[in-house]
């Protein structure tokens, strides 16, 4: 059921990008964003592996965009963020929200 | 500016969308290829399994292996039982294959047992087209004029040696001894890279004047048997074939020269012209010597072939129409090409048969493993469905199989090297006296343990594979859902376990068919009659040709045995012959008959009109040969029976005339007729055999046949007196025709006894595997059973069923084995004595007797389904 379910740490990461690039959200910015935020190595390999999971729940749709020549001529996948996918986001940072009130690491 | 990324890489890359995504970095971000090549493995990684990529699992396969083993250990030592069949079933299996690999190691593959023997070659002529040669050996050998052209013309060997094995001669001394050498060019100790313990080796001065001062150098064994460990035995004289020759070395121990039968001494080259009879160093057409070269560093096998033949071709311009090729190889025992070629085909059918053998101990462990996994189902889906990939379930199952298959190599190997030698010795006991002792390392070595490692890795992958495939594709829902108690697997392996019966049964039953076709020969061999007396004949051959006899001497040497033996006591009959009956040797000529255009292979002997009566022969129609034939070299001859029957059928042969050489005009005349009786071999008659006279003056080597009353060993001590009475040099071999005879028998019992034990493998493998098939099936029909049961079936009916579904996979086997022993035990024929290939007795046998050990095997299970409760089966799940 996956409407209950929450996200995984990469799927998060991976949903959030996808949002801050919104139409050029493709797989070379997607990994370049993630890399240079979060200062850690993304294969291509988990990065395709999350985001065809992602669509397989229906978090993610995708579009084959234009050829361009830097690419040997090949097209590009945009990804797209939905709506169930912004609600599986809001769900699981809420959960993580709640699990973390009146928490300080600091103190722990 | 677009660079090009790793071809492979993108062909790996199978994803048009990703492949493009990556290229595009690769240019606008200058990536590196390693960094491409990174990418790239990691998209197969995580497309090949399917794990959460967040948890980022690392590759690590040997970790994955020690989870298995250490599982694996787990789960034996919890079912120990199991465990010990399969292990076993595969040191049977693996002990068979690596004692036969390791007598061919030893025979063939090992390298000499000298200093950096890598770099020692053997070198062999192979001619085509018109090469006429005389032999001394092999016709691959060489002479010395050809040895002495590679010798000065070759740029590849540091040093070459030539050496002429497998020389007897006779040791002279109280009891004069027969002993076995190699004459050798004076480097070839060098060349060899042995040093003699004791003394020296040869010089290049021992070669240069053959007639002074001629030196020998002495084995280690030779040393310790024959001079006792003499320690001042440097500087001795012994004499061998009446030549004094001065000890000068003992050569270390272990070392037995170039050949697989141990030489006791070794002499110079040289010296052959006064040692041994004819001048061998002036023929410069007689195959006789074994060459054998060490490699000057950095030079490879390669570039001594080119070079070598290089020479090759200059010698074959000199003769025109011969073409030779070189065998240029890393000396072993057997490297003497035509040696080699028999040692393999021999090799080939024991490895055929000791395969067979491991298949079937491989299908047997197969087959416990598919019952095993069955009853594992549950285990199975549980891991598919907590996400283990089809990959690593196969790995862990396969690794299972291996950790089985460890033990039962290293059991494998550890039981051949203990029994291959005390099983060596049995066997060379049987071979006859004339053969020289046998020097073989039979340890194992790299060779082997690697051999054998691989053999059992490959074991494990062979009987794990199937039912490791069969086992990862489970049908999860069904899996889970069973209460997992073994009779789960729905019959989806059934036909998997009935192939592996069929194979085995199959298997074993030719193994079987073979093992009693042989029995059968051999039952036969001691019945065959071979048409003359053989009790109390007693025969005797002599080295006269190494004693330096010249024909005047050996006639009155004959002249005064015959009289000698013809009074010892008991003695009853003397006869001269140049081939003694079933002594595996054999003369033959190309005969024509008058009329006749083709030319005819016959068999013949000389002999002396006394033969006839003393081996009972009788000549049943015509007469003997005269004393005036015997004198005036009468071309007269007497056939044997059936070979009358088949060059004049339906005519009297007497009288009737064939040429054995058109040069020679007057053609031979038959005057009489003798029985059949086997003269050259046990197992069939000669086609064609003729008697002709033995001259007086024949200069040949003649054999002395005795029948005597007294014992063998009192009749062999009054001619060896006798001998010894005419001149005391000369080496007398007498044995009896009964040992003869066993010569012709050993062979074909040994061959059986080793089809017997592999074909006794064979069955209790079959056994196994059909019992644990049965008992399955029986547990997994409990339920069905016990149904049949409530609603009135008898015990005898449930076992009829269990027994009808046992034995149909082995009725296939026994057609299917049938059909194909059929099609090959026509190889056997040699060894068969006249029984059939196809011989009715051994095949309904051994099928009946398989197909009642096969019931048996049922039966015991099948058993227990008759003693099913109905009630409680009804119960069982």
């Amino acid at each position: 059921m996956p409407s209950r379910a929450y996200l995984g740490e990469l799927e998060q990461i991976v949903l959030l990008a996808l949002i801050r690039l919104g139409d050029n959200a493709y797989g070379v910015p997607i990994r370049q964003d993630i890399e240079q935020r979060t200062k850690r190595n993304l294969s291509i390999g988990a990065l395709y592996r999350t985001l065809e999971r992602l669509e397989e729940k229906g978090f993610v749709s995708s579009r084959t965009g234009d050829p361009t020549p830097e690419r040997g001529g090949r097209a590009k996948r945009f990804f797209r963020a939905e709506p169930p996918g912004l609600k599986a986001l809001r769900r699981t940072r809420d959960a993580l929200d709640v699990m973390w009130e009146g928490l300080d690491l600091r103190r722990i | 500016m677009t660079r090009k990324p790793p071809r492979l890489a993108c062909f790996l890359v199978r994803d048009e969308v990703v492949l493009g995504d990556l290229i595009e970095e690769y240019n606008t971000y200058h990536r590196s290829s390693a960094w491409f090549w990174k990418q790239t493995w990691s998209l197969l990684w995580f497309t090949g399994h399917a794990e959460q990529p967040e948890r980022k699992r690392p590759v690590n396969l040997l970790s994955d292996f020690w989870t298995d083993f250490r599982y694996t250990l787990r789960t034996f030592t919890k079912n120990p039982g199991f465990a010990v069949v399969v292990i076993l079933a595969i040191a049977l299996g693996v002990g068979a294959n690596t004692t036969i690999f390791t007598l061919l190691n030893s025979l063939a593959l090992r390298p000499l047992p000298v200093p950096d023997s890598r770099r020692v070659v053997g070198v062999y002529q192979i001619f085509q087209g018109h090469a006429p040669r005389n032999v001394n050996g092999e016709v691959s050998l060489f002479s010395y004029s050809e040895y002495q052209r590679y010798r000065d013309q070759n740029r590849v060997f540091s040093g070459l040696a030539a050496y002429y094995p497998f020389f007897r001669a006779t040791l002279a001394g109280e009891t004069p001894r027969d002993m076995s050498g190699e004459l050798a060019t004076c480097n070839y100790f060098r060349v060899l890279g042995v040093q003699p313990v004791i003394g020296r080796g040869f010089a290049d001065s021992d070669c240069a004047a053959p007639g002074l001062a001629p030196v020998v150098v002495l084995s280690d064994s030779a040393w310790r048997s024959v001079f006792a460990s003499d320690p001042s035995m440097i500087g001795k004289v012994i004499t061998l074939n009446r030549v004094r020759l001065t000890v000068i070395g003992v050569a270390p121990p272990g070392f037995h020269g170039g050949q697989i039968s141990a030489a006791d001494f070794w002499a110079p080259l040289t010296l052959d012209p006064l040692i041994h009879e004819g001048d061998s160093l002036k023929g410069d057409n007689l195959s006789w010597l074994v060459l054998a070269g060490r490699l000057k560093n950095g030079v490879t096998l390669d570039q001594a072939r080119a070079n070598l033949s290089v020479i090759a071709g200059q010698i074959d311009h000199l003769h025109p129409g011969r073409k030779t090729t070189l065998s240029v190889d890393v000396a072993t025992f057997m490297s003497v090409p035509e040696e080699r070629q028999g040692v393999l085909t021999v090799a080939k059918v024991i490895f055929a048969a000791v395969s067979l053998v491991l298949l079937i101990a491989c299908a047997n462990v197969a087959n416990l493993l598919l019952s095993r996994s069955s009853a594992r189902q549950k285990e199975i889906a549980v891991r598919v469905s907590v996400g283990a990939s089809r990959g690593r379930l196969v790995r862990q199952l396969l690794t299972e199989s291996v950790v089985l298959a460890l033990p039962g190599g290293l059991l494998g190997g550890m039981a051949a090297a203990l029994l291959l030698k005390p099983l060596f010795l049995m066997l060379i006991s049987h071979l006859p006296s004339e053969v020289p002792p046998l020097t073989l390392d039979l340890s194992p070595d790299l060779t082997v343990l690697a051999y054998t490692l691989a053999l059992t890795l490959l074991t494990g992958i062979v009987f794990g594979l199937a039912p490791a495939l069969q086992a990862s594709r489970p049908d999860l829902t069904m899996a889970l859902r069973m209460e997992g108690s073994g009779h789960g697997a729905h019959g989806s392996h059934g036909w998997l376990r009935s192939a592996l019966v069929v194979a085995q049964v199959s298997v074993c039953l030719i193994l079987l068919i073979t093992a009693g076709l042989l029995a059968r020969g051999v039952q036969v061999s001691q019945t065959i009659e071979p048409g003359f007396r053989t009790d109390h004949i007693f025969s005797a051959k002599f080295d006269l040709e190494q004693q330096h006899y010249n024909e005047l001497r050996a006639m009155t040497f004959h002249r005064l045995l015959m009289e000698r033996a013809a009074s010892l006591p008991g003695v009853d009959g003397v006869a001269e012959t140049v081939v003694v009956p079933l002594s595996m040797n054999s003369w033959g000529n190309q005969i024509t008959l008058p009329g006749r255009p083709d030319k005819l292979q016959d068999r013949f002997t000389l002999v002396s009109p006394e033969f006839f009566s003393v081996l009972g022969i009788p000549v049943i129609h015509g007469r003997n040969f005269t004393q005036l034939e015997i004198d005036g070299n009468a071309r007269v001859a007497i056939v044997m029976e059936s070979t009358a029957r088949k060059l004049w059928p339906g005519q009297d042969p007497l009288g009737k005339t064939f040429s054995d050489d058109e040069k020679k005009p007057p053609p031979i005349e038959v005057v009489g007729v003798a029985r059949d009786s086997h003269a050259s071999s046990l197992s069939e008659l000669d086609s064609i055999f003729f008697y002709f006279p033995l001259k007086a003056d024949a200069q040949v080597p003649l054999k002395l046949l005795v029948h005597s009353k007294a014992t063998f060993e009192q009749t062999a001590k009054a001619l060896r007196a006798a001998v010894r009475s005419i001149d005391p040099n000369v080496l007398v071999d007498v044995r009896s025709m009964d040992q003869n005879l066993e010569m012709y028998r050993t062979p074909g019992v040994l061959v059986t006894e080793l089809a017997g034990a592999l074909g006794g493998f064979a069955l209790l493998l079959a056994s196994i595997g059909i019992y644990s098939v049965v008992s399955h099936a029986v547990s997994r029909r409990v339920r069905e059973i016990g149904i049949r049961m409530s609603l009135g079936a008898e015990r005898r009916d449930v076992m009829g069923l269990v027994l009808r579904g046992a034995m149909r996979p082995v009725m296939i086997g026994i057609a299917l084995g049938i059909m194909a022993c059929a099609a090959v035990s026509r190889v056997l024929s040699g060894v068969l004595y006249g029984v059939s290939p196809l011989d009715p007795a051994a095949f309904a046998g051994v099928t009946l007797f398989l197909a009642g050990v096969a019931l048996l095997a049922s039966y015991l299970p099948a058993r227990r389904a008759t003693r099913i409760d109905p009630m409680q089966a009804l119960r069982h799940d």
